[in-house]
């Protein structure tokens, strides 16, 4: 059904199209977006849009890249000088970004009242020397999920401590097909994982003097209880086969009592599990308080030439409207204290459990090296998990090496 | 003057591909060299610095060692499946060509592809391999075939020989298909088993395109980032990591380019001294099995 005469029609006002813009002085924002999900791309595709309408002569040039591959992207683009103007990146690299002088400080363009819209504590991230290096554009805070229908057959209580945890784990492995705690062993933020049990025992993952914290007794106790929970059959079998991804699809299926997670998965569940009776609760205890706090930041390039149309459209898809689709749409806690206010985020009880922990939330350190570190941990668990260190030495070593990567 | 005319007329395809292939190795060799910032830019002279800092760390080291597993077990595998393939392929039976596309399909899909969905099919819970396996009764409990680094290496072995056979068939048909007839004809007068005729004929007669077939997958499959990047990141615990997958980390996570350059450089220099021992190896044994009035001609 091709209509030569609408395929020509088309051409020919592509080819306008292009005489037109070859006409106007156009200014283009390129905009490196990272892929959330399906929605990232068309919501910001559709703030573009709405921009480039309320200022003609500003194009915005969306390129989504998936979190896998961002960091990898925009290495390769910023050595072969091909940087964007702007793009959303994970806070833990900003710090390289910064140190390097690939990030534009924006403090010059902050007004008071915009730099007033944001959460605080959000913001604290992104300065790095006092200088604001960056904007919050997406959080979220972490806290553990159960099954209410398992828990209810065990016949226990959703626990708050470690050792409530442990006990309701023996009773659920009792059950048939289902297995009482997920564990994720692989890929990224198997880190994470750990510091959540590290954190509610009163550990840290540096100390107070900079050194790594991993061979702290904290350390040392947490890792040892992830283990024996795997040995005691408490765990879905061998956690290194399982990201991320997998331990929430478990848990979807009903086959997970209880998870660490974040906020995002609300959406999916209630897409692909409408069923399942689930509840956010605060990480189990053992001495403290914690969550994991999350930010990203929107940073612009140093060596961008358009740095005031990136910022004008910058504060255009900070509007309140906006940015209430993007928290709703990816299910994240919002950043600007208007959207916060708004009667979602204050009375839906699965945000409320997840926003619950931001007064003691931790954030990963702004470091450099952040990812080798990272890197020298997970592959340090994974060796515990498999059994091919003990706790003890593993942790040793895991500390010794990243102490080494910080200089110390 | 004569005999020089070939050689000019070479020559301007010669230079060009000299600076196309030559231009990134002085530039990797002069990257690694230098103090390298997390986004490329060169900040220093660093001498030997990178190659110090390479040899010095053992996952370096133990990469190359699996490197050098990897390489040599999905070589000789896939040799060891596509010759009897490639045998029977070459036979006139009905349904040739359907067979011969299906040997070749898997070369028409991506190898990341191939990766992404051996990742699903090997996933413990929900994966196609354990169902199947548990359906017919081979295994009672699912396997985590990717949890533990022996048996994801080699999971990981047997899809790179899997990945492998097409092309290398493909090499190996064009051989058999330009045997002479004859000479087997001749031979089954004389009563030459079909054992006889493979150990005496066919192979002898293949070997040049075995020998192809060796150099070109070592130089693919060593260089190969797809399939283990895919289906563990070169993990469990840094033990599936070859030395590509590691240089990648290296490079695009750690942002440590210059040691990465300095790896790349190390990788390059390893595949050449294997391909030139190699080729001498084959020309060597090639003159010494010429029989002497062959070489004169």
């Amino acid at each position: 059904m091709t209509n030569p005469f609408r395929t020509s029609t088309a051409a020919l006002a592509l080819g306008l199209g292009m005489l037109a813009s070859g006409a106007y002085a156009e200014t283009v924002v390129d905009f490196t977006v990272a892929e959330y999900s399906s929605k990232t791309g068309p919501y910001f595709q559709k703030v573009a849009d709405d921009f480039t309408a309320a200022n003609p002569d500003i194009k915005i040039n969306i390129e989504v890249v998936p979190w896998d591959t961002l960091l990898q992207r925009l290495t390769t683009d910023v050595a072969g000088g091909n940087a964007p103007d702007i793009s959303i990146i994970g806070t833990r690299w900003l710090l390289d970004f910064a140190s390097q002088g690939v990030a534009e400080p924006v403090d010059g363009y902050l007004t008071p009242e915009f730099k007033d819209s944001f959460i605080g504590t959000f913001m604290n991230p992104g300065i790095i020397d006092g200088k604001m290096m960056g904007l919050p554009v997406a959080a979220s805070a972490r806290a553990m999920m159960v099954n209410m229908d398992i828990y209810d057959k065990a016949g226990v209580a959703p626990p708050t401590t470690w050792d409530e945890l442990y006990a309701a784990s023996k009773k659920i492995a009792e059950l048939p097909d289902v297995y009482a705690f997920g564990l994720q062993g692989k890929e990224i933020e198997t880190d994470a994982y750990f510091y959540y049990n590290l954190w509610t025992h009163g550990g840290d993952i540096l100390n107070a003097d900079g050194t790594s914290g991993l061979d702290s007794e904290a350390a040392i106790t947490s890792a040892k209880l992830y283990k024996q929970m795997i040995d005691e059959g408490l765990t879905q079998p061998s956690p290194t086969n399982y990201t991320r991804e997998d331990v929430f699809n478990m848990f979807k299926q009903g086959q997970l009592a209880t998870i660490f997670t974040f906020p995002m998965l609300i959406p999916q569940i209630k897409e692909e599990a409408p069923n399942l009776h689930y509840k956010i609760l605060p990480f189990p205890e053992a001495g403290a308080k914690a969550t994991y706090g999350v930010t990203d930041t929107l940073m612009m390039f140093s060596d961008s030439d358009v740095k005031e149309a990136a910022w004008k459209f910058i504060e255009f898809a900070y509007q309140d409207k906006y940015r209430e689709e993007f928290d709703l749409g990816e299910g994240f806690l919002p950043v600007t204290k208007n959207v916060a206010a708004l009667d979602h985020f204050t009375s839906d009880p699965d945000v409320a459990g997840f926003a619950a922990g931001l007064p003691y939330a931790k954030f990963a350190p702004v470091i450099a090296n952040w990812e080798e570190i990272a890197d020298v941990t997970v592959r340090t668990l994974q060796q515990i998990y498999l059994g091919d260190v003990t706790p003890e030495d593993g942790l040793k070593a895991a500390a010794a090496e990243i102490n080494k990567i910080r200089g110390l | 003057m004569q005999k020089s005319i070939p050689l000019l007329m070479i020559v301007p395809s010669l230079l060009m591909a000299m600076a196309i292939i030559g231009y990134p190795i002085l530039d990797l060799a002069w990257t690694s060299s230098q103090e390298v910032s997390r986004f490329g830019k060169l900040t220093g002279f660093a001498g030997w610095e990178n190659f110090a800092e390479v040899f010095g760390d053992q996952l370096f080291w133990d990469s190359l060692w699996r490197t050098g597993i990897w390489t040599f077990f999905v070589v000789v595998g896939t040799l060891a499946v596509s010759l009897p393939v490639a045998i029977i392929l070459n036979d006139d039976f009905y349904g040739r060509g359907l067979a011969r596309v299906i040997i070749m399909l898997p070369w028409s899909v991506s190898l990341t592809m191939t990766a992404v969905v051996w990742r699903w099919a090997l996933n413990g819970r929900a994966g196609l391999l354990n169902a199947t396996l548990m359906d017919i009764g081979i295994i009672d409990q699912p396997v985590e075939w990717l949890a533990t680094a022996s048996t994801a290496f080699v999971v990981e072995i047997l899809v790179g020989i899997l990945v492998s056979i097409p092309f290398t068939t493909t090499i190996l048909l064009g051989g058999l298909s330009a045997m002479p007839q004859d000479t087997y004809e001749a031979a089954m007068v004389d009563g030459a088993s079909g054992w006889h005729q493979f150990r005496y004929i066919t192979l002898p007669l293949m070997k040049p395109f075995i020998n192809i077939a060796i150099v070109l997958n070592v130089i693919y499959v060593f260089n190969s980032l797809p399939i283990i990047w895919v289906m563990t990141e070169g993990g469990p615990a840094n033990g599936t990591d070859i030395l590509v997958t590691y240089l990648y980390k290296l490079a695009f996570r750690f942002g440590q380019l210059g040691k990465a350059a300095a790896i790349s450089l190390i990788m390059f220099g390893v595949l050449l001294v294997f391909t030139l021992l190699y080729v001498a190896l084959v020309s060597r044994g090639e003159e010494d099995a010429a029989p002497e009035d062959e070489k004169e001609a």
